[in-house]
């Protein structure tokens, strides 16, 4: 909501602050400024400027030449416009002068004639679009002084942040009432110059409402509670005075003409929005208010654009078409033009969820809309009309035929809220009297009717009668008015919390630092995919390439890889811990899971002159995954080696993860060169991704195992492993055979002889025998080994190197 | 002399000579060593072996072979030692200003630093982590949280909907509707999490973001205890001096609500303290009664207060960032910046 400062403090008579000042009180009331613009902004270097003499130009007859003063001596000054009036007063930009749009006025020489400045229009000042000619202003004036000043210009136009549930701070009047209260001044409606004081009368009525030729119907009263037209005849449109404009202008608006800125004056003012209908272009000078018909599909606002109706739209006919939709916007045909004579007045009160429903179809939100959703003052709508006429039969003369027509099927009553002082303590944590509660409620329009020390009844007034309903919004009132900043803020005792800390927090954590530690860096992703990486759509998405969210994380990661390379970042190790969604059922929400995936590509380690650079490869990825499978699974997972990798893997034999129920809960490898984009240089990718439990289990407290008495003996065996044998297999038979007595066993040496195609293997491994309750002898060794390598040759055909 | 005894003077003379091999301090040293284990002198293998003729022949082979083993073992280890003063290693050792052996550091992503950070202050004032689903419905997003779909309020948050009446979450309140309905009070929990809107990227927005969701709710919880906490984070996280201003605001599940502002203190470069600017840091209020009540508790016995806040603002300002898309972009030079 745009807010003049001035419009403000004439609101509230002996208010006396600064715009920052007021700034600071609005934001304590729950309504602060997003911001403050001029309305004078970019005309600083505008005067006003009188014209001493206007003559022909003697070398073109479409330009005028005129002697200005501008209060720095009578310079001579080319005009473009042809209404150049001598002794009339206009804008003037002088030579050196910028205006809003950029342009820097130059002595320049025009058919001969040199021009010290430029005569203004309204258009070249940002403050109308007339094309007409150069802007006269009306009023006595110095030459040279501030064009802002003499226009009443040096207003602030503040931007107050009104929440949803105030609809009534969508209005001057609205934001005095709490600017009153906290600087406990009095709220009035301001006067202004040749007030006509008339007093209307209101003709009130249920359903139709007639008087003499005009008359107003409403046939869908669920839609429309009341509907308020008052008929002025004989009015002169033109453009409204100087101090009206001022005021549009400090408010952030653009006047139009005298009739359509009486209305708006009044909505920015009250709050009620309101509509003048030209009225010989309504069909029997008459308005019925329903839903449109069958036929009627299609209706012109008076934007230009052709809009689509729909049946459950309202909107405001005359006796055989729609005119208006109704507190949206009107039509073309029935706008107030310069040569429309009598008006009608619309002011009338619609229901908000229908204007909601109705803009949203149409996308169309209006000043008008933009209230109505957020309700309009039910109580406040004959100010509205009598003063929007007061202003029109003052701006545009005229003169008011007959009673204000009052069609009112639904009559407002107002709410009337019970408040227990012992809810107050209970909710606020402070005590408050009576009197208190009468001291913080009243000055905001609420009335303090039945009371006694425990209850009270509180009169809501209409405009609150959207947002205070209940017992606790009263409550709220009375914080807000005490000030939040009064109430202490003394910590006092607590119970434990009854929810038990999630565990996959827990495990997300211990994860996080896992890696972080390893040298990866954790990065945040959003969730929006091509449809080739997702399961499930977003209905209304965002861009039209990412309409999916992912089922998978890897992909993201390799996207932000790209982008490392493309900034020349050749050590790149990322890891993310987010969702994954699945389709679930019709109508169930998508399946969620965590996932943690990772992709590392570079060096193993940074480069340092005492060694030669590795890269990452399998066995870094693996050791990772061991690591991650370990924490997340609390020790029950296990790495296996499976067949069929999918993309963005490397198609084929790769890492998978199996939980303890025997489930692959992950996969990883090598990441596919086609998935990816990237440069010459950039080394081989390797990535996993796997699925943490929804309900993790904490790894076990370690058991202690006694450290040996006794002195272990070791025995290197080096052997000879034929094609298709894997390290498992052999390690399996090795462990399996060994006995109580092997300890521990390491495969510290592989060969491939190139003689032989590298088929056959040479694997060594380092055995070591312990007994826990004596020294082993080399016999019992022996014996073992033998036994080792005696089941190697059976199982494996494996033998020892020769 | 039994096979037995021979090979423990082996294993003891290969323990003795490993050692003195490791304390030569240079060429000249090590191949004294050299001459005194391998040689032909007292003391050295051959002599040991001589006393090969006393062992049974059938153990000669074994004694034989751990001779051997012995001797290879020396032989190698005398050949590293030796090419150890050739590469000069123990040169090296005179410039200490040469690079250090680093491994690589990683990060944990700035915004999770700051839930965390977040995450542990609260976890010290008795609060535990609660989460919920990302994709939920217009119940747990809206309705239940007493905001109409046809009231404006709802517009606020710009929804990205999957189908029908499901939806990416567009704030973390939810959790508390799912929390309340698991457990029985006391609920003290904060639930961080992902978040989602129709918001295009700019400086400030992403349509993607985490919150910190917090819900209290007891019997007695007031005001005062909202103001406390709060107040007693805010202070914590920001420093001591911090100031910490509540402003009335709107939001449909609380009710009072509340703005939340703090004013920091910073102290320059040059020790001099330097107040900042008010910073919103998060909208909060006492839980509305409408909530409670569809939560299945009874609103006139517990009341409760809660907040919400966006640690990706909070890490801006933090660390100086001035886009949001920093975050986001995942560029390993940014990460980098964030090791810990």
């Amino acid at each position: 909501m745009n807010a003049s400062y001035r419009w403000l403090l004439d609101c509230v008579p002996g208010l006396k602050l600064t715009p920052e000042e007021m700034s600071e009180h609005l934001a304590l009331r729950g309504a602060p400024l997003d911001g403050t613009e001029s309305p004078g902004k970019g005309l600083e270097d505008v005067v006003v400027g009188r014209v001493i003499s206007a003559e022909r130009h003697p070398n073109a007859d479409r330009l005028t030449l005129c002697e200005v003063d501008g209060g720095q001596g009578v310079v001579s000054v080319v005009c473009g416009a042809p209404n150049v009036l001598e002794e009339a007063w206009y804008p003037f930009a002088p030579v050196g002068a910028v205006l809003p749009g950029g342009l820097k006025l130059k002595k320049v020489k025009i058919r001969g004639e040199v021009s010290h400045g430029m005569l203004c229009s309204a258009k070249e000042l940002g403050l109308g679009a007339d094309h007409d000619g150069i802007y006269q202003i009306h009023g006595e004036f110095i030459p040279g002084e501030s064009f802002i000043e003499a226009m009443g210009l040096d207003d602030v136009t503040m931007d107050v942040e009104i929440t949803a549930n105030r609809g009534d701070l969508l209005s001057h009047l609205g934001i005095a009432r709490e600017l009153a209260h906290s600087g406990k001044g009095t709220v009035l409606v301001p006067d202004f110059p040749d007030d006509p004081e008339v007093s209307l009368t209101f003709e009130r009525d249920v359903e139709d409402a007639r008087l003499g030729p005009v008359g107003i119907r409403i046939d869908d009263p669920d839609l429309c509670s009341r509907y308020l037209g008052a008929v002025i005849r004989g009015v002169t449109v033109k453009e409204s005075p100087a101090w009206l404009q001022q005021r549009l202008r400090g408010a952030g608006a653009r006047p139009i003409n005298n009739v359509v800125d009486a209305t708006s004056y009044v909505m920015l003012e009250l709050g009620q929005p309101l509509h003048a209908f030209d009225l010989n272009r309504l069909e029997g000078t008459s308005i019925v208010v329903r839903r449109p018909r069958e036929k009627e599909c299609r209706f012109t606002t008076l934007d230009e654009e052709h809009r689509a109706l729909s049946s459950d739209m309202l909107m405001i006919c005359d006796l055989e078409k729609p005119v208006a939709i109704g507190g949206v916007m009107g039509g073309l045909e029935s706008e107030v033009t310069n040569d429309t004579v009598d008006v009608l007045l619309e002011a009338a009160l619609f229901n908000p969820q229908s204007i909601r429903a109705t803009r949203k179809i149409l996308g169309l939100s209006t000043d008008a809309s933009y209230r109505f959703e957020r309700g309009v003052d039910p109580e406040g709508i004959e100010l509205a009309v009598s003063r929007a006429v007061a202003l029109i039969l003052s701006t545009a003369g005229g003169e008011i035929d007959g009673p204000v027509l009052d069609c009112c099927p639904v009559e407002f009553e107002a709410d009337v809220v019970s408040l227990r002082m012992s809810r107050i303590e209970q909710v606020l944590g402070v005590d408050f009297s009576n009197s208190e509660v009468r001291s913080l409620l009243e000055p905001l329009g609420f009335r303090l009717l039945d009371e006694d020390e425990e209850v009270v009844d509180v009169r809501v007034p209409g405009f609150r009668s959207y947002d205070v309903t209940r017992e606790i919004d009263l409550i709220e009132e009375i914080a807000r008015t005490h000030g939040y900043d009064k109430f202490p803020a003394e910590m006092r005792p607590y119970r434990p919390s009854n929810v038990p800390d999630h565990p996959i927090f827990e495990l997300e954590d211990d994860l996080r630092r896992a890696l972080a530690s390893r040298g990866l860096f954790e990065t945040q992703t959003p969730a929006f995919v091509p449809e080739s990486e997702g399961d499930v759509q977003v209905a209304n998405p965002l861009t039209s390439t990412e309409p999916f969210v992912r089922r998978a994380i890897v992909p993201s990661l390799l996207r932000r890889v790209e982008h490392n390379f493309a900034h020349g970042n050749r050590d790149v190790r990322l890891f993310e811990i987010a969702t994954s969604f699945r389709k679930a059922g019709t109508g169930e929400p998508p399946h969620e899971e965590t996932h943690l995936a990772v992709v590392m590509t570079g060096r193993r380690e940074p480069s340092h002159w005492s060694r030669q650079d590795e890269f990452i490869e399998a066995w870094d990825l693996k050791a990772l995954l061991e690591t991650v499978a370990h924490i997340s699974y609390a020790g029950a997972a296990k790495i296996a080696i499976v067949p069929d990798v999918a993309a963005p893997f490397h198609e084929g034999t790769g890492f998978g993860v199996i939980n303890q129920e025997g489930v692959n809960v992950g996969h990883g490898g090598l990441i596919s060169s086609s998935d990816i984009d990237v440069p010459v240089w950039a080394g081989d990718i390797w990535g996993f991704e796997i699925t943490l439990p929804s309900n993790p289990l904490r790894l076990p407290a370690p058991e202690y195992v006694p450290l040996p008495i006794f002195p272990a003996i070791e025995r290197d065996l080096a052997l000879v492993v034929p094609t298709g044998c894997t390290a498992a297999e052999l390690d399996l038979v090795i462990q399996d055979s060994g006995g109580a007595l092997l300890e521990s066993l390491e495969m510290f040496d592989l060969y491939s002889d190139p003689e032989n195609d590298n088929e056959v293997r040479s694997m060594a491994f380092r055995l070591r025998f312990r007994s826990e309750d004596r020294t082993l002898k080399d016999k019992e060794v022996d014996k073992s080994v033998g036994l080792i390598l005696r089941r190697l040759k059976e199982q494996l055909d494996v033998e020892p190197r020769g | 002399m039994t096979d037995n005894s021979l090979v423990a003077v082996l294993k003891k003379f290969e323990t003795e000579g490993l050692a003195a091999v490791r304390d030569a301090s240079d060429s000249d040293a090590l191949e004294q060593v050299r001459v005194d284990l391998l040689g032909r002198k007292e003391g050295s293998i051959s002599l040991v072996l001589r006393g090969l003729s006393d062992v049974p022949p059938d153990e000669r082979p074994t004694v034989g072979q751990e001779a051997n083993r012995v001797k290879e073992v020396l032989k190698k280890a005398i050949g590293e030692r030796e090419s150890s003063f050739l590469e000069g290693v123990s040169v090296e050792y005179d410039d200490l200003t040469l690079p250090s052996r680093a491994n690589w550091e990683g990060a944990i992503h700035p915004i999770t630093q700051a839930v965390d950070e977040i995450s542990k202050i609260f976890r010290e004032l008795g609060f535990t982590r609660a989460r919920g689903p990302e994709a939920d419905t217009e119940w747990y997003n809206f309705e239940a949280l007493n905001t109409p779909l046809d009231h404006p309020a709802a517009d606020e948050q710009d929804t990205l909907y999957l189908k029908d009446s499901v939806l990416l979450r567009s704030h973390t309140s939810p959790v508390q509707m799912r929390t309340m309905e698991k457990y029985d009070p006391p609920i003290r929990i904060i639930a961080p999490g992902w978040v989602y809107r129709r918001d295009t990227y700019d400086a400030t927005h992403t349509p993607a973001f985490m919150q910190v969701e917090g819900l209290v709710i007891d019997e007695g919880i007031t005001f005062v205890d909202f103001k406390a906490t709060l107040a007693e984070f805010a202070r914590r996280y920001w420093g001591p001096d911090t100031e910490v201003r509540f402003r009335p605001s709107f939001f449909p599940f609380t009710e009072p609500s509340a703005e939340v502002d703090v004013k920091r203190v910073i102290t320059r470069q040059d020790g001099a303290q330097e107040e900042m600017d008010w910073l919103e840091i998060m909208g909060a209020g006492m839980v509305d009664p409408a909530v409670i009540e569809n939560a299945g508790y009874d609103p006139e016995r517990y009341t409760g207060f809660a907040f919400g806040m966006g640690p990706g603002r909070i890490a801006m300002i933090k660390h100086g960032v001035n886009d949001l898309r920093r975050f986001f972009e995942n560029d390993v030079r940014f990460l980098g910046q964030f090791t810990s």
